[in-house]
């Protein structure tokens, strides 16, 4: 190995190890950052230093990892709040058929056993509401909108914190969902809409859990808009 | 000048290198190096997520282009972009003439009072 390719090894190796946030978009930053490296360091050998003097000024002109990984984790975490904001989008639909099916086995069930999946169908229809409109607003200002509105520095907490709602209301309505299915008379319906809670919660959770560690993680505001 | 004063100026350093056209992430740094005769002191690492952040907000678009036997993400100005490079060279002269007519006022008899 060259000591070109052995420095931005390490360099990537540790930019990597810092940055956190969604696997897409952590890969091509760094990806494009060891492009940006690599092509330096080709320019400063094409210009006569030796490899290993070459790799280091690359390094110098590019700035160190501690140097990098504020704005870089800055990017990040708003990808991830992105991220979450989608999947909580995508689950909206989902709490709401839950919601449905949940009222309608209020009806189906004996009256003592009733209250409860009645009681649950409200809880899932604010839980959805609420969360994917504040993940549509999350996708507003951290898109275009961001260019006139800067997005505010606590928007990823704010909808990592819908996300693990959302997510823990996806495992309330699996728990509602198999019971209910194990008292109804219509139960097949009542258990497919609980496995794709289940599914669901499965799906969102990670997100929503990877988007408060992203949020909690330290990165100063950026000066201009988003 | 020093990478605090850049930073805050660096949206429109990238949108202004890529009005002639698409670029990929060296040849940006090497343009806006270029264009400053190298008195710009930015760390040139911070430009990635500069780039991926303006794409986000629609004022860049990117795609995989060939340049020479490698591939690299190449960075467009969209309308939105060139909007906004305008937007920021009318604030920049406004800036430049107020702070100007403060410091040099012989320069703008018109504005010294």
């Amino acid at each position: 190995m060259s000591p070109i390719d052995r420095l931005l090894q390490e360099y990537v190796a540790d930019l990597g190890a810092a940055l956190h946030g969604p696997a897409k978009a952590k890969s091509r930053l760094i990806g494009e950052v060891r492009d940006g490296l690599a092509d330096t360091a080709a320019a400063y050998a094409d210009a006569g230093l030796g490899e290993e003097e070459a790799a280091r000024r690359a390094v110098r002109e590019f700035g160190s990892v501690g140097e990098l990984v504020p704005s870089c984790q800055r990017e990040l975490t708003v990808a991830q709040a992105r991220h979450t904001a989608r999947a909580v989008t995508l689950a909206a639909p989902f709490l709401i058929g839950c919601w449905y099916l949940a009222r309608s086995a209020g009806h189906d069930l004996a009256w003592d056993v009733s209250r409860a999946p009645q009681l649950l169908a409200v809880h899932l229809a604010f839980v959805a509401t609420a969360a994917a409109l504040l993940a549509a607003v999350t996708l507003a200002a951290t898109g275009s909108l961001a260019r006139r509105l800067p997005a505010p520095n606590r928007l990823p907490l704010l909808v990592a914190w819908a996300g693990t709602t959302a997510s823990g209301a996806m495992a309330a309505a699996t728990l509602a969902l198999t019971t209910a299915a194990a008292l109804a008379t219509n139960w097949p319906l009542l258990a497919f809409a609980g496995a794709l809670a289940a599914a669901s919660h499965a799906a969102l959770a990670p997100s929503a859990r990877a988007c408060r560690h992203c949020a909690r993680l330290p990165a100063p505001p950026h000066p201009v808009a988003g | 000048m020093k990478a605090d004063a850049v930073r805050g100026h660096l949206d429109g350093l990238l949108l202004a290198v890529l009005e002639q056209g698409p670029l990929h992430g060296y040849a940006i740094i090497t343009a806006v190096q270029r264009r400053s005769g190298g008195a710009l002191e930015l760390r040139t690492g911070t430009i990635y997520p500069a780039l991926n952040r303006l794409e986000r907000l629609g004022l860049l678009s990117s795609s995989w282009q060939s340049a020479g036997e490698r591939r690299r993400r190449c960075y467009e100005l969209t309308d939105a972009g060139r909007a906004t490079l305008a937007g920021e060279r009318a604030a920049w002269d406004e800036f430049t003439a107020a702070i100007g007519s403060v410091l040099n006022p012989g320069a703008r008899p018109g504005l010294a009072t």
